[in-house]
C-alpha cells in the first residue's frame, strides 16, 4: 500500500535528514516508527503526506506522491498531529469534524451522520458541541483522532499520539488505535505504546533505516535499541 | 493571577453564560444583534438633559437579564474599560455648564450635573446591552449573524480562527508571564531588555503554528472554503421580541413616559 | 484609545462605519486577488498573538509605570497592510464583543482610529519608505536594518497614535457629547498619546528586531527589493483620498446638523483614570497633572456663565422635571418588580426540574 524507494531529503543549507530510505507497508499493517530526536521520523511522515519535496519515489496504492496526485492521495491519508491545538482549528469539535467531509463534497446531512457515527463509536458523543479550547488534554487528543476518522482515511498516520496524557487517557487512546482496522503508521518515543499497538517496527537513525522487522523482535533487542539512543520498553525492562 | 489568566477566565465565564437555554438564548443571533444595536442607538440619541426619558430605557436590559437568568451584577466588572473615558469626558460638565436646569425643594441643579449623569447612564446602558448580547450568544452564533449581514467570508473565517487561537495564545502568555515573574519577583512587568524577545519568541512559535495549521487544513481537503455551524432560521418569537423591543425604545424616545407617569401622581 | 458607545452620536458612528467598511472592502478585494487561504492561518494566529500580547505589561525604564501594545504596525510589518488591517478589525470586534472594550456602535470609529491609521498611514507614510530607503547603509545590512526598524516603528507608531487621538477628539466633539472645548481636549489628548506612541513604537521595534535577527524572511519590507511597490502605493493613496473625502463630507454634514457640538468654545479637561488605563502614570498625565491644572485655571478665568442664575419662573420648570423624577421612581419600582418576578420564576423552575 505504501512504498518508499531510495527516498532522500535535505534542507536548502545541505543538511541531510533522510538518506536513501526504502521500505514498504502492506494493507492493514500497523507499523511503529521509532528513532531518537532528529532521526527523521517527522520528515518521513511529511514526505508521505506530500508536504515536503523529496528525491526518490514514494507511492501510495501505486500513486506517486507528487503535486498532481495530492488531492486524491490526501483523501486516503489521515494525519493526527502531535499538537491537537494545531489539528483542530475550528471553535467546536463538531465544526472541526465537519471540515473534512464537507470539503470532500458530502452534504451537510451526510457529513453530520458520519460525524455522529464516529463520535458514537469512540464514545465521545457528549463532546460534540463543546469548544475545542475548553476540553481537557485527553478529550482533545481523542477529538483530534475523531476529526481525522471523520474523513474515513485508508491510512492513519499519527505523530506521538500518547504524549502528555495521563495513564488512563493513554490507555483509551491505545485501545482506540487498536480498534481501527486500517493501515497505521505511528511515530512515537513511547515504546510501550508501540509494543501495544504495532506488529512491525521501523527504526530510523541519522536519516537511515537502522532496523525493520517484527515489533516483538526489535523492541526486545536491548543492544540494538541502546545503540540508537533508545531503551527497552518499561514493561520488558524487568524493573518492576 | 496575571492579566492574561484573568482575560482567559473572563472569556471562559462568558462562554459558560452563553451556553444557557433560556428564551433569550434561543432567539436568533441576528435578532439579538439588531435589537441591541437599535437599543444603543436610541439610548445614545437621547438629548443631553433628558435624564428621566433615558431612565425608562433601563427596562429593556433589566427585562432581558431577568428573562435570560443572568445576574445583572455580572456585567459591572466590564465597566472598567468603558467608564474611565466616559467619566473623563462627562465629569467636567458640571463645571462648564453651570446654568440651573431644575429646582428640587429650592435647590438648583446645574445643567452640567444632569448632562453628566445622562452621559454616564448612556455608557452603562450601552454596556449592559452589549454584554447581555454576548452573554446569551455563542461565538459560532455570532458568526452566523455576521454571515447573514453579508460580511465577507474572509472576515468571518478570520473571526472564527482568531477566536479559537486567542485562548491558546493567552494561555501561553499567562505561562510565560508566570515563568518571568518567578525569576524576577521585584519587577512589575517585563524589563526593557526582554521587550523584544518575550513577545518575539512567541511570535516565531506562532508563525510555526500557523504553518502547521495550514498543513492540517490542506491535509483535510481544504480548498479555501469554510463550513460553519448553521443556526435555526428566525421564528415567530424573534419577530415578537424585536417588535416589542422596538416599540418600547421608540415610545421611550418620543414620549416622556417618566413624566407622564409622574403626572398621574401629582 | 477605544471610543465608547456613549461618546459617539449615531450619525458620526455611521460615518465612521462606512469609512471603515470601504477600507475593509478594499482589503478583502486585495486579499482575494492574492492567495488569501494560505494567509488566513497566519493572520488568525497573529491577531490572537497581538490580542494576547496586550495582556503583557512592559516596564518603562525610569518610571514606575508600564505600557502595553496596541499592535497595528506590528501586524502590518509582518502581514502587510491589507491582511494587517483585517486582523486589527477582528481584534477590535472581539474586544468590543467579549471584553466590552470599545462598543458595537463605536466599532467603526475604533477601526478607523486604530486599524486604519496603524496599517495604512503609519505603514505607507513612514514604515515602508524608511525600510525601503538606503539610509544608514554605511553600517552594513544588519546594522542599517536595526536602526531603520527602530526609526520606522517609533515614528510610525507616534504618527498613528497622534492621528488616532485627534480623531477621538474630532468624533467626540462632532457628536456634541462634551462641554469640553476642542482646543483643550486636543491639548491634553495629543501629549498623552505622544508618550503612548513612543512606548508602543519602542516595543514594536524591539519585537521586530528580534524577529529580524531570528528569521528575517518573516519581514517582507526589510529585504531591499524595489520597484514593485510603486503601483500599489499610488492606488492606496487614491483610496486614502477617497475615504478622507467621505469622512470629511460626512463629519461636516453631522456638524452642521449639530452646531452645538462644534461650539468648541469652553475649556478644561480631566481625564480621570484614563491615562492610567492607557498604562501611563496618573501623576504625569492624569486629573491632577500640571496640564489639567492649567486647563482648570483657564477655565476659572474665562467662565462666562454665573454659578447661580435664579430663574424668574422656577415653578414651571421644576413642575415638569419633578413629575419626571416621580416617573423615574415608578420606573425604578417596576425594575425591582421585574427582578423579583424573574427570581420567583427561576426558583419555581428549579423546583419543577429537581
Amino acid at each position: 500500500m505504501i512504498e518508499f524507494k531510495n527516498v532522500s531529503f535535505e534542507y536548502e543549507n545541505g543538511h541531510k535528514v533522510l538518506n536513501s530510505v526504502s521500505f514498504s507497508v502492506a494493507d492493514g499493517e500497523s507499523v511503529g516508527l521509532i528513532g531518537a530526536n532528529g532521526a527523521g521520523k517527522s520528515t518521513l511522515m511529511k514526505i508521505l503526506l506530500g508536504l515536503l519535496p523529496y528525491e526518490g519515489e514514494v507511492t501510495v496504492d501505486g500513486l506517486r506522491v507528487e503535486k498532481k496526485n495530492l488531492p486524491e492521495l490526501r483523501r486516503k491519508l489521515g494525519f493526527v498531529l502531535q499538537d491537537s491545538d494545531n489539528q483542530m482549528f475550528m471553535p467546536t469539535v463538531y465544526e472541526d469534524m465537519m471540515f473534512a467531509p464537507r470539503n470532500y463534497g458530502l452534504s451537510k446531512v451526510e457529513a453530520e451522520e458520519r460525524v455522529d457515527g464516529v463520535l458514537a463509536r469512540l464514545g465521545l458523543t457528549e463532546l460534540k458541541h463543546r469548544y475545542n479550547h475548553k476540553i481537557s488534554g485527553g478529550e482533545k487528543r481523542m477529538a483530534a483522532i475523531a476529526t481525522v476518522l471523520a474523513m474515513e482515511p485508508e491510512v492513519m498516520i499519527m505523530d506521538e499520539p500518547s504524549t502528555a496524557l495521563d495513564p488512563l487517557n493513554r490507555r483509551t487512546v491505545i485501545n482506540t488505535v487498536n480498534g481501527l482496522g486500517m493501515t497505521k503508521l505511528i511515530a512515537s518515543h513511547d515504546l510501550d505504546m508501540i509494543l501495544d499497538t504495532c506488529t512491525r517496527v521501523i527504526l530510523l537513525h541519522g536519516g537511515e533505516l537502522a532496523a525493520d522487522g517484527s515489533a516483538d523482535v526489535i523492541l526486545r533487542d536491548r543492544e540494538l535499541l541502546e545503540a540508537h539512543r533508545m531503551e527497552l520498553p518499561f514493561c520488558l525492562a524487568g524493573r518492576i | 493571577m496575571n492579566k492574561a489568566s484573568q482575560a482567559r477566565t473572563e472569556l471562559l465565564n462568558m462562554e459558560e453564560l452563553a451556553s444557557g437555554t433560556s428564551f433569550i438564548h434561543g432567539l436568533h443571533p441576528l435578532t439579538k444583534l439588531l435589537v441591541t444595536i437599535l437599543y444603543i442607538i436610541v439610548c445614545v440619541s437621547f438629548p443631553k438633559y433628558s435624564l428621566s426619558g433615558l431612565a425608562v430605557m433601563v427596562l429593556y436590559p433589566v427585562f432581558v437579564y431577568q428573562a435570560s437568568g443572568i445576574p445583572v451584577s455580572t456585567c459591572f466588572y466590564k465597566l472598567r474599560f468603558v467608564l474611565p473615558l466616559v467619566m473623563a469626558v462627562g465629569v467636567v460638565n458640571p463645571f462648564l455648564d453651570t446654568a440651573p436646569l431644575l429646582y428640587i425643594g429650592g435647590l438648583a441643579v446645574r445643567g452640567g450635573v444632569v448632562s453628566m449623569l445622562t452621559l454616564m447612564l448612556k455608557g452603562v446602558f450601552a454596556l449592559m446591552a452589549s454584554f447581555i448580547l454576548i452573554a446569551t450568544t455563542k461565538a459560532d452564533a455570532v458568526c452566523a449573524a455576521l454571515r447573514k449581514l453579508h460580511i465577507p467570508d474572509i472576515i468571518v473565517t478570520l473571526f472564527l480562527l482568531t477566536y479559537r487561537y486567542i485562548s491558546v495564545l493567552i494561555e501561553q502568555v499567562a505561562v510565560m508571564s508566570d515563568a518571568y515573574a518567578l525569576r524576577a519577583p521585584n519587577q512589575k512587568g517585563i524589563h526593557i531588555s526582554a521587550w523584544g524577545s518575550f513577545l518575539g519568541q512567541l511570535l516565531l512559535r506562532s508563525m510555526d503554528r500557523a504553518t502547521e495549521l495550514y498543513q492540517s487544513m490542506q491535509l483535510r481537503g481544504f480548498r479555501g472554503e469554510f463550513f460553519y455551524a448553521d443556526t435555526a432560521p428566525a421564528a415567530l418569537r424573534d419577530a415578537v421580541f424585536a417588535i416589542a423591543s422596538a416599540t418600547l425604545f421608540f415610545t421611550a424616545r418620543y414620549v416622556d413616559i417618566a413624566s407622564a407617569i409622574g403626572g398621574l401622581f401629582m | 484609545m477605544h471610543m465608547a458607545d456613549a461618546l459617539i452620536a449615531p450619525a458620526v458612528a455611521a460615518t465612521m462605519y462606512s469609512a471603515s467598511a470601504v477600507t475593509a472592502g478594499v482589503c478583502v478585494h486585495k486579499l482575494r486577488r492574492e492567495d488569501a487561504p494560505q494567509k488566513l492561518p497566519a493572520m488568525a494566529v497573529m491577531s490572537a498573538l497581538v490580542f494576547a500580547g496586550q495582556m503583557i505589561n512592559y516596564t518603562i525604564p525610569g518610571t514606575g509605570s508600564s505600557g502595553h501594545l496596541c499592535g497595528g504596525l506590528l501586524l502590518t510589518g509582518i502581514l502587510g497592510p491589507y491582511a494587517g488591517f483585517l486582523s486589527m478589525v477582528v481584534i477590535l470586534l472581539i474586544q468590543a464583543l467579549f471584553f466590552a472594550d470599545g462598543g458595537l456602535l463605536a466599532l467603526g470609529a475604533n477601526i478607523w482610529n486604530m486599524a486604519f491609521y496603524g496599517c495604512f498611514a503609519g505603514y505607507f507614510l513612514i514604515y515602508r519608505p524608511i525600510m525601503k530607503s538606503r539610509l544608514f547603509s554605511a553600517r552594513g545590512d544588519r546594522g542599517s536594518a536595526r536602526i531603520k526598524l527602530i526609526l520606522a516603528s517609533v515614528l510610525g507608531c507616534v504618527l498613528t497614535l497622534q492621528l488616532g487621538a485627534f480623531s477621538v477628539v474630532l468624533e467626540t466633539s462632532a457628536s456634541g457629547i462634551t462641554e469640553l472645548p476642542f482646543g483643550a481636549f486636543v491639548a491634553v489628548m495629543q501629549p498623552i498619546h505622544l508618550a503612548i506612541g513612543l512606548i508602543e513604537g519602542l516595543i514594536t521595534s524591539a519585537v521586530l528586531i528580534f524577529v529580524y535577527e531570528a528569521r528575517p524572511e518573516l519581514l517582507p519590507d526589510v529585504r531591499s527589493g524595489e520597484g514593485e511597490a510603486k503601483a500599489s502605493l499610488k492606488s492606496t493613496l487614491l483610496v486614502l483620498t477617497l475615504v478622507v473625502a467621505v469622512v470629511g463630507g460626512g463629519l461636516s454634514l453631522v456638524a452642521s446638523d449639530n452646531p452645538d457640538g462644534l461650539e468648541w468654545s469652553l475649556f478644561g479637561n480631566a481625564e480621570a483614570g484614563y491615562s492610567e488605563n492607557m498604562g501611563l502614570s496618573e501623576e504625569d498625565f492624569g486629573v491632577h497633572s500640571s496640564a489639567a491644572d492649567k486647563a482648570a485655571e483657564i477655565q476659572n478665568s474665562t467662565a462666562i456663565l454665573p454659578d447661580y442664575s435664579l430663574s424668574s419662573n422656577p415653578d414651571s420648570a421644576a413642575g415638569t422635571s419633578l413629575s419626571g423624577l416621580v416617573g423615574s421612581a415608578v420606573v425604578a419600582g417596576l425594575t425591582v418588580l421585574i427582578c423579583l418576578l424573574g427570581g420567583f420564576f427561576r426558583k419555581k423552575n428549579r423546583c419543577a426540574n429537581s
